[in-house]
């Protein structure tokens, strides 16, 4: 399948062209100086979209935007809403919206609990936000998982398009930052307190929590404006470093496990690696803004440059920045049981 | 397209109608609803729900009610299928609706957090070890995809709908797919708000129905290619032969007044399987019994199949179990297709003259080839599945 449009919002912006932006200066402590990479909505002033979604809270209302510009993106004019499918992706879901609904229960009791808050609260509200936004009566499907969400959500687009469910899909992903989850991710793993997240360490790890959300559009069909072709998702392939034929690695190490060394199994010396999670955050969904980064390149034929390149294990890192010929790139993400799942993008 | 025929080799269910699928069949032959006051948590809302009473001690896991139940209906269904606890010399998927299973909701944990800034992880453990598809999938080692579907309440019908694709697209050649949720405070008391619980037990498509009555359960399908059974030596007259999902893009909670994303969902499900709307001999609708879905699912109903359709709500017996429910209710169809009768559709008495079509009042024999059961969802997700009995040319 191919990626015809992409939508994205995160601590830098909303569009890609905002990610484009960040890609390319690089990562600058000064700027990047945040205990948390948060997404600014109130920067967006499209008042039609926000009409809309004004009963939203802030999880939907990330993934409508990233869907709705990805849609845009595509330039793709003339869909049938019915042959168009929607499928999130999350790790945690609207979890803001299900404590401020205890908070609801806790202050005011079972009785009295805001409804609109109880119906933000189901997993599924961002995609209903969606198919309400873009007017959409194809199949949808939201699904949550922690590790590998995204790349599930890619594969069955995949199945969907194959079997001619539909002929477009809208697969993304999106997570929220809460004070909760804060709490919980800072507990369990170290904080990057210095500002940086330093994707070749490894062991020991350190995370900045993040927030955010990427879509895709995708489809069988290939426009001018594709930005490459997902090739294949596998999960759990052995021998990673015997393809190749790959011009870059692209891995999810974020500092969001306390032991990222699975990834050093993943790394070739013959191939060079890159990791662009300082731009983003640390985020079980960061796979999809990886993956971003690695669609741009093979449709801008260029590299972007690794945003902090602290590199204790002397990896092949990506040092070119700037035109190139690239023909694949290989999205890898481990998870705590050192099983991995890799989107093979190819040059459309 | 037409789907191939995906058998279906194992059912497992578990509800307030009973702690397998030989107990709910046993309930729902003599219309014996075993709803009661929440038992498992303190609240003061006093609606009736339908919980699942017994939890066999292997199963019971503490703190993680929804993956104890799905292991319930895995057990059953893996043992009905002739399948091992250890699944990883076979490609199996696992494919899991649900909506409490995957929400870190910890009243304990959040007021301690409230309190102090502080509490403890151990319900975070639980959660972050408790997702549905993947603890089943690690605790039967099934290694091809897995996939926790939070579709609301077509979750369950959802995930049994993906893993069809699943096992047409290469895979897997074996599914575990359905749906388990638990009954929850955050559920009943979100529900509440929204004023669709009946306090009194529901009663789908009736004149009088005046909401929803919670459960919880789960329910499983073992699907399984042709190919695959017949290695194993398995055979089955069952089979899921369709599956379509559409959105209404229209309201978070209510579902479309025109019903056409039901209608979009119900004509690809038949579409799938390559038959017409009079090849169906029953409908399991999803009835919830509020005044809204079932206005609308009786209007699709009668549109697509006619006045003379038999159709039915199995909610009467297990309550909306929400993520479990379509997998409950798959279970439900293709064991009533099998055992050729239909129970009495439980609560219904007065029909609804705005409706114009009416549910089964009593156990009713069907003769024919094809069911359909179908979801209507939170989020206007809605889902059908086409079930078919016997030899499929």
């Amino acid at each position: 399948m191919n990626i015809l449009g992409i939508g994205i919002v995160f601590t830098g912006g909303c569009g890609i062209d905002a990610y484009e932006n960040a890609l390319i200066k690089g990562f600058n402590a000064e700027d990047n100086n945040l205990f948390v990479y948060s997404v600014d909505l109130d920067r967006i002033k499209d008042k039609n979209l926000w009409k809309k979604l004004r009963r939203a809270d802030k999880f939907s209302k990330m993934a409508v935007l990233a869907a709705a510009d990805a849609a845009t993106n595509s330039a793709v004019l003339h869909m049938d809403k019915k042959r168009l499918g929607i499928i999130v992706s999350s790790a945690f879901g609207p979890q803001v919206t299900t404590f401020d609904f205890l908070d609801g229960l806790l202050d005011y009791g079972e009785v009295n609990v805001s409804p609109t808050v109880f119906s933000n609260s189901v997993h599924n509200a961002a995609s209903s936000y969606i198919a309400g936004v873009l007017g959409v009566h194809g199949p949808c499907l939201t699904i949550t998982q922690f590790y590998f969400s995204f790349q599930t959500a890619l594969q069955m687009a995949g199945v969907w398009l194959d079997e001619e469910r539909c002929d477009y899909c809208l697969v993304g992903a999106v997570d929220q930052y809460g004070e909760v989850l804060g709490y919980i991710q800072n507990h369990k793993l170290s904080l990057a307190e210095d500002g940086r997240i330093k994707p070749f360490n490894f062991k020991p790890t350190y995370q900045i929590p993040a927030e955010g959300s990427v879509f895709f559009l995708v489809s069988k069909n290939k426009t001018d404006n594709t930005f490459c072709k997902i090739e294949s998702i596998c999960f759990n392939k052995n021998n990673l470093d015997n393809n190749v034929d790959v011009d870059l690695n692209i891995i999810d190490a974020d500092g969001a496990m306390a032991d990222e060394s699975a990834y050093l199994s993943a790394i070739s010396p013959k191939i060079p690696t890159a990791a662009y999670a300082p731009l983003f955050g640390s985020m079980m969904i960061g796979s999809a803004f990886n993956c971003t980064a690695g669609a741009l390149m093979l449709k801008n034929q260029a590299y972007y440059k690794n945003p902090v390149t602290d590199n204790p294990h002397g990896i092949n890192l990506l040092q070119d920045q700037g035109s190139s010929s690239i023909e694949r790139i290989s999205c890898i993400r481990y998870n705590c049981n050192t099983e991995n799942a890799i989107i093979h993008l190819k040059r459309a | 397209m037409k789907n191939n025929n995906v058998l279906i080799t194992g059912m497992g269910v578990v509800s307030a109608a009973g702690s397998n699928l030989t107990e709910a069949l046993a309930s729902l032959k003599v219309e014996k609803r075993n709803a009661g006051s929440v038992s498992i948590f303190e609240t003061p809302l006093k609606y009736p729900v339908f919980e699942v009473k017994k939890i066999p001690k292997e199963f019971d896991l503490a703190g993680r009610r929804t993956i104890s139940l799905a292991l319930c209906a895995v057990n059953e269904a893996l043992f009905m299928a002739g399948l091992a606890s250890d699944l990883s010399k076979l490609r199996v998927g696992v494919c899991l609706g649900t909506t409490v299973g995957s929400q870190l909701n910890g009243r304990k944990f959040y007021e301690s957090y409230r309190l102090s800034g502080s509490a403890p992880m151990l319900a975070v453990d639980r959660y972050l070890k408790g997702n549905p598809a993947e603890f089943i999938s690690r605790k039967f080692k099934a290694h091809s995809p897995y996939m926790t579907v939070v579709n609301a309440c077509s979750s369950a019908s959802d995930a049994i709908g993906a893993a069809l694709s699943w096992i047409n697209n290469g895979l897997c050649d074996i599914a575990i797919a359905g749906g388990a949720d638990e009954l929850s405070r955050i559920s009943l008391s979100g529900f509440g708000s929204l004023g669709i619980i009946s306090s009194d037990l529901c009663a789908p498509f009736d004149a009088n129905r005046k909401g929803l009555n919670l459960g919880e359960g789960a329910g499983v399908l073992i699907l399984e290619s042709e190919s695959s059974a017949a290695k194993r030596g398995k055979s089955s007259d069952l089979y899921l032969t369709g599956y379509g999902s559409a959105s209404d893009a229209y309201h978070l909670t209510a579902p479309r007044p025109d019903g056409l994303g039901l209608e979009l969902s119900i004509k690809k499900a038949l579409m799938d399987s390559g038959i017409k709307t009079y090849d169906i001999c029953f409908v399991n609708a999803h009835g919830t019994g509020t005044l809204d879905n079932d206005k609308v699912e009786g209007a699709v109903l009668q549109n697509l199949f006619g006045k003379r359709i038999k159709f039915l709500s199995t909610k009467g017996f297990t309550g909306h179990t929400l993520g479990a429910a379509g997998g409950i209710e798959a279970v439900f169809t293709a064991a009533a297709l099998k055992k050729g009768w239909i129970p009495a559709s439980a609560g219904f008495m007065n029909a609804d003259k705005s409706l114009g079509i009416a549910p089964v009042r009593e156990k009713t024999k069907i003769n024919g080839k094809y069911a359909l059961s179908t979801s209507l969802a939170f989020g206007g997700n809605n889902a059908a599945l086409v079930f078919a009995k016997s030899v499929i040319s």
